[in-house]
């Protein structure tokens, strides 16, 4: 059933990808409403999973098949509790984008079947059991994206989407030659995941462990990003499409702070346990940082990339305290990672929603200034107010789904780093800051005579964005709806 | 059950959101009040068991009434009541959207003082501080509001930080959020979380260093800062402490520190109420002044005092505000120097004075109890700060005299005034405000304090009332004395007015220059990323391409070397020639310029074959990885 969620939007693009008769508006929006409905099967699949779930703290649900069995490679997909959040959180807002209006430039049929394969390819990697199976995954999910910037982004969309492309991909290279040293260390050989958290092959291999470990984070830095290997992800997400953007903040930064938990913390502890400390200043430069230089941003969308690596370093202080050998503090460290793991649902819901609503906002108002707007709460109800949730959502209030995750970490990591800790919160009040100034500026004062006509959201777009915000309500006043199953990931990780 | 006391405002906003433009609102809406304040009655009477919500495997939130919790859960909804029957009356336009906003705060507020987890009790404390963002940008048209909300909102901020700090040693340390497991804590971590304790409620409850975004929270409408000043916001923060200063006594300096935050508060603040030349201002130095009696009190070791202060100044200022709003709205701006309403209002000019007296801690009122309490209490723990607070009751006598005189003074012969006077809309909801004062008079009867769990038994002796009767009686005379002079708007000159309008030079001090500061910080960050942190990034790409073009030249001798290399080379080189070549390209088009024609020869020929050479690039990846593999084994 996993295997037909990820398969079944890849195969669907190749048909999308050959639609003809599209060229009109109208063969236009009925591919994109197959595409939609096609998106939606691995969501309702993965609520299957969900319900399905027994959280007994191992992978389950796992199916495989045998396919390079001379080199240990399977196709093999499993949930767990730290999967199976992140799965289900990345075919929702693959249904919300794809269903989301965009400008086609007259390429509706290849843009769907993009976006479908990147759905399949980003699905599998959060469900693939196999390390092999894994970089497959990471790697075409980078061609994807990298199409649909270059093809349907604005502005200088070819130089961004270059630096997107090779920034990655350069990150991507010592993540295949630590995977594959990994590989060779494990006895017997193996990708298998269970089977190398099992063998922990690095365990006590010292400076190569350090090496591979380096390989890894070089890796996963990028993507995620952490300061200072971020500069890729302003200009990609300026110059991308809306739902393009929404899916790179919303998706394809978790697969780095994914890979953090599901392959160092999981497969080299001890080296993970080493680095821990270094790794969370890291972390806490990151959110004051991410904050600072965001509260500087004059481009709404600039503005909101910079607060993806502010809110990326929540994730990854979070992944550090859970890390560390802490004796006594393993309530405080189940404490961050389940907030840490929350922390990357959340953060999907919430920015891929904030970089949605910011496509519709250039298309009506043509720039993403934000000194340029003002005033826009006269004009626009729904796109006020899913902005100002959305907005507080990031900016933490409780109620909110950031909130239940950001208290978490910041609590857990009282417990384990104080100071960092103290240093780190400074970034709640710099988010608060910027994101208020932002909805001042924009939506609030008197309405500039140039917006006199802007249109507020239409059926579609109000109904995407309302799901994003419904959901960011849900998980923050019933936590537990999503805690509980994070959970049965986390309790028994940190207790060893 | 005990959600009843938040769910019902919060269902009466939902409702009046829908009904309220409807005609025959006004009943329906003393209906939602009458019930909200039911609910907390009935949540008072009927329980004192806890609530717990399960909030995921580790957190949860607890809820239930404590003594003062109690009180506080009524004394909510009881001030509110007249004061959004007063939004009701003066803002007709806007009430739709005034009046749930209202009911949502009293819901925020009520949830907080039911909070006995230090995680349900941030919950509350963040929600109705957004609440307050919401409600003093209400007038959003206007470029001033939205500004003003999000000072408030991240000062208040600031503070709140210190909850969360306080909140995670406790968990750190105890393993629990509970309130009442802050008196297991022991050194240093209760150092912390008293330090956390004290910086949120100094920020939320106006306190100095903090107490100028309370300029900043005039924003909003009237009924509004009635609110916030009296029973929510700012309440806040006094609550948290006398809820939480007696479970702290392992930290030696947590009283003292407090104490000494509200007598410079409590000095501050009426210098700034005694200067200023607006009305809501005038009223907003005198809140801080009064929340920093209620922190002196807190300091002595009598937080239930602080609690009574707490109640009794909830309505006398909830009063003085509505009575604010008329006269603004009388005058047509907020400046005192254009009031003097007695003739025209002479009925809002009484409810006023009712307000005023207890302002003043004249004795027999209930801010005259309070006063008096408090000194007394101060002066258990030290004389010095006993007299200081005396004395600080002259500074307070003379602003109320001050604002009675230029607000409800009678004015010139000749000026308007009311042809019979009479009870209008606007005075009907002051009317309970005022009654409510009069009565809290009782604490001084034999007995009268025993609702106020252990504040009651308290006498004062004979030589000490009649010494504050003095004080205050010269500093009302001097108000007197100076309006006869005719410089009773300005006592010290323009001078003293700026000093006012400036919170003291707290506003340039902290509030702009802190903004500036941050933002210059900011904007400073921004740069070095852009340059310096990006410009990194490029400099190892070319790098990499002139390297590795180096190596390609010299393995592949034929004159186009580094681009044929894919076809001939090894798979390596090629694989690290092409990605060079790529970063190179991409490294010149955002370099300096010095190679535009290049740049753009070398950009259009990307453009023109990017996809399949990114295809090879990663067929390249592969084979690879593929001969690596093959190797090891």
């Amino acid at each position: 059933m996993l295997t037909i969620a990820i398969l079944l939007p890849i195969l669907a693009a190749i048909g999308v990808g050959l639609a003809r008769n599209v060229s009109t508006g109208d063969g236009e929006r009925r591919l994109q409403q197959v595409a939609t409905v096609v998106a939606a099967v691995p969501l309702i699949l993965l609520l299957v999973a969900w319900s399905r779930f027994g959280g007994s703290g191992g992978f389950e649900q796992v199916e495989t098949v045998p396919w390079i069995p001379t080199l240990g490679v399977a196709w093999k997909v499993g949930v767990d509790g730290l999967s199976l959040p992140l799965a289900t959180m990345t075919a929702l807002l693959f249904v919300v984008a794809i269903a989301y209006p965009v400008d086609f430039r007259g390429r509706a049929a290849a843009y769907l079947a993009l976006m479908l394969f990147l759905e399949g390819v980003s699905i599998g990697l959060f469900l693939a059991q196999d390390l092999f199976l894994f970089f497959v995954f990471w790697d075409v999910s980078l061609v994807a994206m990298y199409f649909l910037i270059g093809a349907w982004g604005h502005g200088d969309a070819a130089r961004s989407a270059l630096k997107f492309f090779v920034y990655t991909f350069a990150g991507s290279l010592p993540l295949l030659l630590a995977i594959l040293a990994l590989y060779l260390a494990s006895e017997p050989r193996t990708f298998d995941m269970a089977e190398l958290i099992r063998q922990q092959p690095l365990a006590g291999a010292g400076l190569y462990a350090m090496v591979v470990f380096l390989g890894f984070f070089l890796g996963f830095a990028i993507k995620t990003p952490m300061v200072p290997f971020h500069t890729w992800l302003p200009p990609a997400h300026v110059d991308a499409p809306g739902p393009a953007s929404a899916i790179l903040a919303g998706v394809l930064l978790k697969m780095g702070t994914y890979g953090f938990v599901r392959i160092l913390m999981s497969m080299m502890p001890d080296a993970f346990a080493d680095l821990a400390f270094p790794l969370a200043v890291l972390a806490v430069i990151s959110i004051v940082y991410g904050a600072l230089v965001a509260l500087a941003q004059t481009n709404l969308k600039r503005l909101i990339a910079y607060t993806s690596v502010n809110h990326m370093g929540y994730v990854i202080l979070g992944l550090a305290v859970a890390g560390v050998v802490a004796p006594g503090q393993e309530a405080a460290q189940r404490l961050a990672l389940d907030g840490a793991t929350l922390e990357m649902v959340a953060h999907g819901l919430i920015t891929g929603g904030l970089f949605l609503i910011s496509g519709s906002i250039l298309t009506r108002g043509g720039t993403y200034e934000i000194a340029e707007y003002g005033g826009l709460l006269d004009r626009t109800r729904g796109l006020t107010v899913g902005t100002a949730v959305l907005a507080f959502a990031s900016l933490g209030l409780p109620g909110l789904a950031g909130f239940v995750a950001e208290f978490q970490i910041f609590a857990g990591t009282l417990g384990v780093f104080p100071v960092l800790a103290m240093v780190a919160l400074i970034g709640i009040v710099v988010t608060a800051a910027l994101f208020l100034r932002m909805l001042g500026q924009m939506f609030l004062g008197p309405l500039p005579e140039r917006w006199r006509s802007l249109p507020d959201l239409g059926r579609v777009v109000l109904g995407a964005i309302g799901l994003l915000v419904a959901l960011v309500v849900l998980i923050g006043v019933a936590p537990a709806l999503v805690l509980d199953v994070i959970d049965s990931f986390v309790a028994p990780f940190v207790a060893g | 059950m005990i959600l009843l006391a938040p769910l019902v405002p919060l269902l009466a906003a939902g409702a009046g959101w829908w009904l309220l433009p409807r005609r025959g609102s006004g009943w329906l809406l003393l209906v939602a009040l009458v019930l909200t304040m039911g609910a907390a009655g009935w949540v008072v009477a009927s329980s004192t068991r806890e609530l717990t919500i399960g909030w995921g495997p580790v957190l949860s939130l607890s809820l239930g009434a404590t003594a003062f919790g109690a009180t506080m859960l009524l004394l909510i909804p009881a001030i509110a009541a007249p004061i959004i029957g007063y939004a009701y009356v003066t803002e007709a336009a806007s009430r739709r959207s005034l009046v749930p906003l209202l009911l949502v705060f009293v819901a925020t507020m009520e949830l907080l003082v039911l909070s006995r987890d230090l995680l349900m009790l941030l919950v509350a404390w963040e929600l109705v501080g957004a609440m307050s963002w919401l409600l003093i940008g209400h007038r959003w048209r206007d470029p001033g509001p939205p500004s003003a909300a999000r000072i408030t909102f991240i000062t208040t901020r600031i503070g709140d930080l210190g909850l969360y700090a306080a909140a995670g040693v406790l968990f750190a340390a105890t393993g629990s959020f509970r309130i009442d497991a802050i008196m297991a804590l022991d050194r240093p971590a209760a150092d912390l979380v008293a330090a956390g304790l004290l910086l949120a409620a100094s920020a939320k409850s106006a306190q100095v260093p903090f107490a100028q975004w309370l300029f900043a929270a005039m924003a909003g409408p009237t009924p509004v800062s009635a609110l916030l000043h009296s029973a929510t916001l700012v309440a806040a923060g006094a609550y948290l402490l006398i809820v939480t200063s007696p479970l702290l006594g392992a930290v030696p300096w947590f009283l003292p520190a407090i104490a000494l935050v509200g007598l410079v508060t409590a000095f501050a603040g009426g210098v700034v109420a005694a200067l200023q030349s607006d009305a809501k201002p005038a009223l907003a130095g005198s809140t801080s002044a009064q929340y920093g009696l209620m922190f002196i009190a807190i300091g002595a070791g009598a937080p239930a005092i602080a609690g009574a202060q707490l109640v009794i100044h909830a309505v006398f200022k909830s009063l003085l505000f509505l009575g604010a709003g008329v006269a603004m709205h009388e005058s047509g701006s907020g400046r005192l120097a254009g009031m003097r309403l007695g003739r025209l209002r002479p009925v809002t000019a009484l409810l006023s004075a009712i307000g005023l007296l207890a302002l003043a801690a004249v004795p027999l009122t209930g801010g005259g109890w309070s006063k008096e309490a408090i000194v007394a209490a101060a002066d258990e723990r030290s004389v010095l700060v006993g007299t200081l607070v005396l004395a600080s009751g002259a500074l307070t006598a003379f602003y109320a005299m001050r604002l009675g005189l230029l607000m409800w003074g009678p004015g010139q012969r000749g000026t308007a005034r009311e042809e019979r006077p009479r009870l209008r809309a606007d005075d009907l909801t002051m009317l309970p405000l005022a009654a409510g004062t009069v009565a809290l008079s009782m604490l001084w009867l034999p007995g009268g304090a025993a609702w106020l769990a252990g504040a009651d038994g308290r006498g004062f002796d004979l030589f000490s009332l009649l010494l504050s009767m003095g004080v205050i009686a010269a500093g009302a005379l001097a108000a007197v004395a100076l309006d006869r002079r005719g410089t009773l708007l300005a006592p010290a000159g323009d001078r003293g007015a700026e000093l006012a309008r400036t919170w003291l030079g707290f506003i340039p001090l902290f509030q702009s220059a802190v903004a500036r500061e941050s933002m210059r910080l900011a904007d400073t960050l921004a740069r070095f990323d852009a340059r310096v942190v990006d410009a990194g990034v490029r400099l190892i790409w070319r790098l990499t391409r002139t390297l590795s073009r180096a190596i390609a030249y010299r393995d592949v001798v034929t004159v186009d070397g580094a681009v044929r290399a894919i076809g001939s080379g090894t798979l390596l080189t090629a694989d690290l020639s092409r990605i060079a070549d790529e970063r190179g390209v991409d490294g010149t088009v955002e370099g300096t310029g010095r190679a535009v024609g290049r740049a753009g020869l070398e950009s259009r020929r990307l453009q023109t074959g990017m996809s399949h050479e990114y295809l090879q690039l990663i067929a390249a990846g592969l084979a690879v990885a593929l001969f690596i593999l093959v190797i090891a084994r």
